[in-house]
Parts: C-alpha cells; structure tokens; sequence
C-alpha cells in the first residue's frame, strides 16, 4: 500500500514538474516563479522516484539492476538526477521541459510493461545492465538537449522573436551539453555492447529479439561514434551533430523498447 | 502644392531600398539637382535606413505645376538607382500630394510612420536633412515652415505621450540575439566592420557585456581610433579574412555599394573555424554581407530589418499610445493645411490693408498741410499711429473672415470681389511678383503680419490611405483638397 503511494505521487510530482516547466517556456514573461519551482518540484519527483524503486525492490526482493521492470525506470531516474545536478553549470534549465515528461512516461511504462519480480542472474550481467542503464540516462540527456538545440537554431535562423520557446538556453550551451553527455554516455554504450556481445555468446539463444537489440545496439555505436569522430576531425557541431545524436537516442530507445517488450512477453531478459 | 516622392520600409524590402541609398554630398547633390529642375521650387530628402523620400514644392499651387514636380522628383530617384546599378524602383515609390504630404512628414517625424514606432532616431534624421536642405539652397519658405512644423509636432507627440518609453534598441536587440547564441560573451570576440553610429552604440553594448573588441575599417586611422575608444585593438582592411575567423559577433555598417564579407569569405572562415558559430549583425544599407551566408550551417545573420522587426514586435503595447500620437497629428496637420490656404489670400489682404491705409494717410495728409498744419512733431506722430489703430479696426472682422472662408469655395468669390470693389487687381498682381520663387530664400511671414496666425478648426483630415503610385495620382481629378 505505502508503495503504491510513492509511485503514484512520483507520477503526480513528475506531471506537476512537467506543466511548470511548459509553463515556464510558454509565457514569455513574468512567469519566473514556474521557472524556480519546476526543479524543485522535478527534484521531489526524483526522491520519491528512488524511494519507489528501493522499496519496490525491497518487496520484490530483487536488485533493481537485475530486473527488467526498473531498468527503464531508473534511467529515467539518473537522467533526471544528471539533469539537476548540471543544469545551472550547463545553463540548461530548459531541458526539465523535456526531461520531467519523458521521465513520466518512463515510470509509467515501467510500471505496465515489464514484470516486476523477473531477476536477471549473475553479476556480470548486472555490469552490463548498469552501464547500459547510465548510457541510456545520458543518452536521453543528449537526445533532449539536441531537440531543444534544433527548435532554438531554427528559430535563430528564421528570425523569430522569442515567443512560445524565448527561455531555451543558449545554442553554444546546448551544443556543449549535447557534446559532453555524448561524450560521457559513449564509453558506457561500448562496455555496454562488449559485455552485452560476450554474455549472447555465452548463452547462444539466437532470437529474432535479441538479434534486433543486437543490430539496434550496433547502430546506436556507429552513430554516436560518428557524431564524435567528425565534431573531432571536422568541427561538424550543431544542427548536423543534433541530427545524429537524435537518430543514435532513437536506435537506443528501440533497444530499451524491445528489451521491455522481451520482458513482458516472459523472456529471460538478456541485455546486449 | 507640396508633394512627396519615395519608398519605405512598408513598401519596400531592404533590397530594394539599399538601390536608392544616399547620404552626405549625395543629398546635397540630388537636392541641388532637383531645384534646377523647372518643376521645382524647394526640395528636402529624408534619407534613412529605412526611407528614402524627397519632399517637393511645385511653381505653383495648381494640379498640373504638383503633377510636374512630382515626375521630376521620380525622374531623379530613378537616375539615382540608376547611378548605384539598378532599375525597377518606381513600383515601390509611393506619392501623397498637399494634406497628405504634410501629414506624412509629420508622421515620418514623429516616428508613427517608423518601424520601431516611437523610435528616437528619426527626429534627428529629419532635422539634419532640414540642415543639408538649408545648405544646399534647395529650402524655401513652404518647406522649411512645413519641417519645423514636423519637428514641432514630433516634439509634442514625444512629450504628450508615452510612445518614446521603455524603448528597446536595434543595438541591444543585437546584443541579446548574440546572449541566445552564445550564452554569457565575456571572452567572446566582437569584430567592428566599418562604423556607423548604431554600430558603435551595439559595439559598446557587446564591450560592456564582456566581450573584446576588433576593429576592421578602410580607413586605419578611424580604426585605431575606434579601437581606442573601445579599449579593442584594430586590424588592416586586408585581415577581414583572418578577422573573420577568429571573431564571434560580426557588426558590418560600412557605406560600401556591394557586400563587403561574402558567401565563400564565410564559407572559408567556417572552415577555419572549426564549425564555431558565427554571428552576423548587418546594419549597413547597402548590405554589408552577402544574405546567403545565412544557409550555412552555424551562421546566423540579421539585417536592419531583421532587427527592427523584432524591436517592433517587443513593442506591441505602444499601439495606445500610437493612437494618442495619431489623433495629435493629424490635427497638427489641419492646422498647417490651414495656414497653407491663407497664403493665397495673404496678397489680397495686405493689398486691401496697403489701399485702405493709403486712403485714410492721404486725407490726413493734406489736412496737415491745410488747417492742421500748426501741430507738432508729437501731435503727428499721435495721428500716425490713430490711422494704424483706424485700419486695423475696420480691418480687422473682414480680414479674419476673409481668412476664414480661405478653405471655403466661396472664399473664392469673395476676394473677387474685394478685387473689384477696391480695384486691387494691379496691386495684387505686384505683391504676388514680389513673392517670386526664390529657392535660396528662408524667410518666414515677418513683417506682413497676415499669414502667420494659424487658423483652427478646417475641414475634417481626408481617410487614410491616400499612398497612391505616382502614375494612379497623375489620374486623379482632384488631389487631396
């Protein structure tokens, strides 16, 4: 009872966060209070968020890494935990507003999609799903950051005044931030899709699921590594590496949808 | 009998106004040319960012002498196209004739007819081209009464409403588009392209923010002393390229005729600089940079209109006040319009008053030669001044109505008249000789005493909407009367 509590009062703090934070973008004036309340509010949906999954785990009796029911959300968790530990340093306010919603659907999707009390075993694999965990948090950070950079650019380049969206961050903030959770999310992906390589040899089953993770995976690597090789070699930055980290978030969302989806059709929950 | 001929930012893009940018001796030029013309009395040329308009006054107050004037003056801006290397400006230029002339210069100078309405700038503009009016000869009495009238009218909109408050800047509009760019700019490179005053005044914002200052100009001693002025440090004209990687903020405001930083120079510098944004003031009319530089990735680009644009939507909340402004001038130009009439009873008047006065001096005349002839010195002057008072107080009703009726078909009837009653025909005939175009003349009604009050209360202003082509009023029947 006391657990259903906190999960449906994560849900509302999580929606209260996201209408402040659209309220905040969507007047362009005077709205400032929306603006110092939505992380705050955003900051309590993510303590009632850990406070869910530790009791949840608790009585499920089941380490939350090894579980596919909270694997999505608890990427949903630390993105929005970077996310309030950057957003004054990045100057990246803003990105609450994509955040808080997307953190929302997280939870609720973890609820009604996965099964709660499916342990994954062995340690090894619990390496491999953390590190893909903290890769997703980043990678959704990056892919949100892109967005955000994609709307102001454009408006920019149209010559709009600020209306609907004048509170977005800088392009040059957004275009950092974008780089550095890219940069800091890569090396996980690759330990991620090492360890994830290594443990399908070892079991071999060879489903039409996993080998879609396994193709999605890949994808997502080449893409993110190409984001960051040609920002390196050929200072291609902004709206062509927005481009290219949105396409890498969304092969990394298809991984985690199929790996959910894997779970609640009963699989054994292997992550590559 | 006062015209106006020109384009605007309503009608006109950027693109097409830069054709007819002048400045400085061009002015001086155009206007003297134009007062050459036969059509052409007096001449004055707002010339803006924003406008190019040239207000004229014709040799004579009839439909045909106003029409003549008015080709004249568009003759001259499409030499003056043609002169800077392009055609097809006479779609855009817009004509008001009489009323509606003056009530646009009075618009203009109140900055209701300005993008960035209640803008400050504009009053100065047209006090200036009253200057290089004035020393180009081209200025008479109509005009130079009609533009102190704009300046005094643009003064009282300023101080009797609140159009002019909380005004936002074209500069720091620049300023914060580069904030939303690159967030905080100290440490960030402002680089001056040549140096307009509004250039300077975006300079100085983007200084005060933080940011070091570059400075780039045709003339190495301007640029040093800019850079002086900025605390920056100044490049040879040569080093744009160079200058051009290593700035953030690019403010370009030199007169040249073509783009002075085109597509493939950013191109190159994008290059160089490894995909760091580049931000593009352009303030310069003639544009200073190539539009196109603006599809290259991580460019951004704004011009004048650009910029003013975006002032004028943050200002949306003076359209009260603008309305204030409106109604004040408009009635300002009904009182113009009105004096304007009474010119045109100004000699029949002065005729009657000389007549009527010569009479009365004659008759007192031969009686102190005769019976009178023993008063003294004070006793004649004591005479003299009685005949004053005697004239002005017979006078006085008939000239005021007289006055009144200027505006009124039947005013016509009734200095015929007087003409013929007091057979004035010869001596009006000599006054209106008298008063002979003469462009270099700047003299105001002292000294008759008649034209000077302006009358209240003439007809009601004329609908708006009265911006016709030049070729669509020359079909007109009647002309704003």
């Amino acid at each position: 009872m006391g657990v259903e509590f906190v999960f449906y009062a994560t849900v509302v703090a999580y929606a209260g966060a996201t209408a402040l934070f659209f309220h905040y973008l969507a007047k362009p004036a005077g709205r400032a209070t929306a603006g110092r309340v939505g992380p705050r509010v955003l900051g309590l949906a993510a303590v009632l968020h850990a406070t869910y999954v530790c009791l949840a785990s608790i009585i499920a009796n089941v380490c939350p890494v090894k579980s596919i029911h909270f694997v999505a959300s608890i990427a949903a968790l630390l993105a929005t935990g970077l996310y309030l530990a950057m957003r004054r340093r990045w100057n990246i306010d803003a990105l609450g507003a994509f955040v808080a919603p997307v953190a929302l659907t997280f939870v609720l999707g973890s609820r009604f999609v996965g099964v709660a009390d499916q342990g994954i075993g062995g340690g090894f694999l619990a390496l491999h799903v953390t590190v893909n965990v903290l890769g997703d948090a980043l990678f959704f950070l990056a892919g949100g950051t892109a967005v955000l950079y994609l709307v102001e650019e454009r408006r920019l380049k149209q010559k709009r005044a600020p209306s609907v969206f004048g509170k977005l961050p800088p392009l040059d903030a957004l275009d950092r931030a974008e780089h550095r959770f890219l940069l800091t999310g890569f090396p996980l992906l690759t330990l991620g899709i090492i360890t994830g390589t290594a443990w399908a040899h070892r079991i071999e089953t060879g489903s039409p699921a996993e080998l879609a993770r396994a193709i999605f995976a890949f994808c997502t690597w080449v893409l993110f590594a190409g984001v960051l090789v040609l920002r390196a070699l050929l200072g291609w930055r902004g709206r062509r590496a927005a481009y290219g980290t949105i396409a890498g978030f969304l092969f990394a969302i298809a991984v985690l949808v199929v790996y959910l989806v894997r779970g609640s059709l009963g699989g054994s929950g292997v992550a590559t | 009998m006062i015209v106006v001929v020109g384009l605007s930012h309503r009608e006109a893009p950027l693109e097409i106004r830069e054709r007819l940018a002048v400045e400085g001796d061009g002015v001086a030029g155009l206007l003297r040319a134009l007062v050459r013309s036969p059509a052409i009395r007096e001449a004055l040329c707002v010339s803006t960012c924003n406008r190019i308009e040239v207000y004229a006054v014709g040799q004579q107050d009839s439909d045909e002498h106003v029409f003549a004037a008015a080709e004249a003056v568009q003759t001259a801006l499409v030499e003056l196209a043609g002169r800077n290397g392009s055609q097809g400006v006479v779609p855009y230029l817009r004509t008001h004739v009489r009323r509606d002339a003056v009530l646009h210069l009075f618009r203009v100078a109140s900055s209701l007819d300005s993008l960035v309405i209640g803008e400050p700038q504009i009053l100065g503009q047209v006090r200036d081209a009253l200057e290089t009016a004035k020393a180009a000869g081209s200025i008479g009495k109509y005009l130079d009464r009609a533009t102190n009238r704009a300046l005094h009218v643009a003064k009282r909109v300023r101080s009797e409403t609140a159009i002019g408050e909380g005004q936002v800047s074209v500069a720091s509009v620049a300023v914060d588009l580069a904030r939303q760019i690159f967030g905080e700019l100290s440490g960030r490179t402002a680089l001056l392209v040549g140096a307009g005053e509004m250039a300077e005044g975006a300079a100085k914002l983007l200084v005060k923010a933080g940011a070091k200052l570059l400075v780039v100009n045709r003339s190495p001693e301007r640029a040093r002393q800019l850079a002086l002025d900025f605390g920056g440090a100044s490049r040879p004209w040569e080093e744009l390229d160079a200058a051009l990687v290593q700035a953030d903020v690019v403010i370009a405001s030199t007169s040249a005729k073509g783009f002075v930083v085109t597509r493939a120079m950013v191109g190159k510098a994008m290059k160089a600089r490894r995909g760091r944004s580049l931000f593009f003031i352009d303030i310069a009319v003639p544009r200073d940079v190539d539009p196109a530089v603006n599809d290259i990735d991580n460019v951004y680009l704004y011009d004048i209109d650009n910029l003013s644009n975006i002032v004028a939507e943050s200002m949306q909340g003076r359209r009260a006040e603008a309305e204030r402004a409106e109604s004040l001038v408009q009635h300002e130009a009904n009182v113009f319009e009105t004096w304007t009439e009474t010119l045109g009873v100004t000699a029949t008047i002065v005729a009657l008053r000389a007549k009527v006065r010569a009479s009365l001096a004659a008759e007192v005349e031969r009686t102190l030669t005769g019976r009178l002839k023993h008063l003294t010195e004070s006793d004649r002057k004591a005479l003299e001044t009685m005949i004053d008072a005697a004239v002005n107080k017979l006078l006085h009703t008939p000239t005021s109505r007289i006055k009144a009726l200027a505006s009124d078909p039947r005013g016509d009837d009734l200095v015929k008249a007087l003409h013929h009653l007091f057979d004035l025909t010869e001596a009006v005939r000599e006054i209106d000789a008298a008063k002979a175009p003469d462009a270099s003349r700047n003299e105001d009604d002292k000294g008759t005493g008649q034209a000077a009050p302006l009358g209240q209360g003439s007809s009601p202003p004329a609908a708006s909407g009265d911006i016709v082509p030049l070729t669509s009023a020359r079909e007109r029947e009647t002309m704003g009367r």
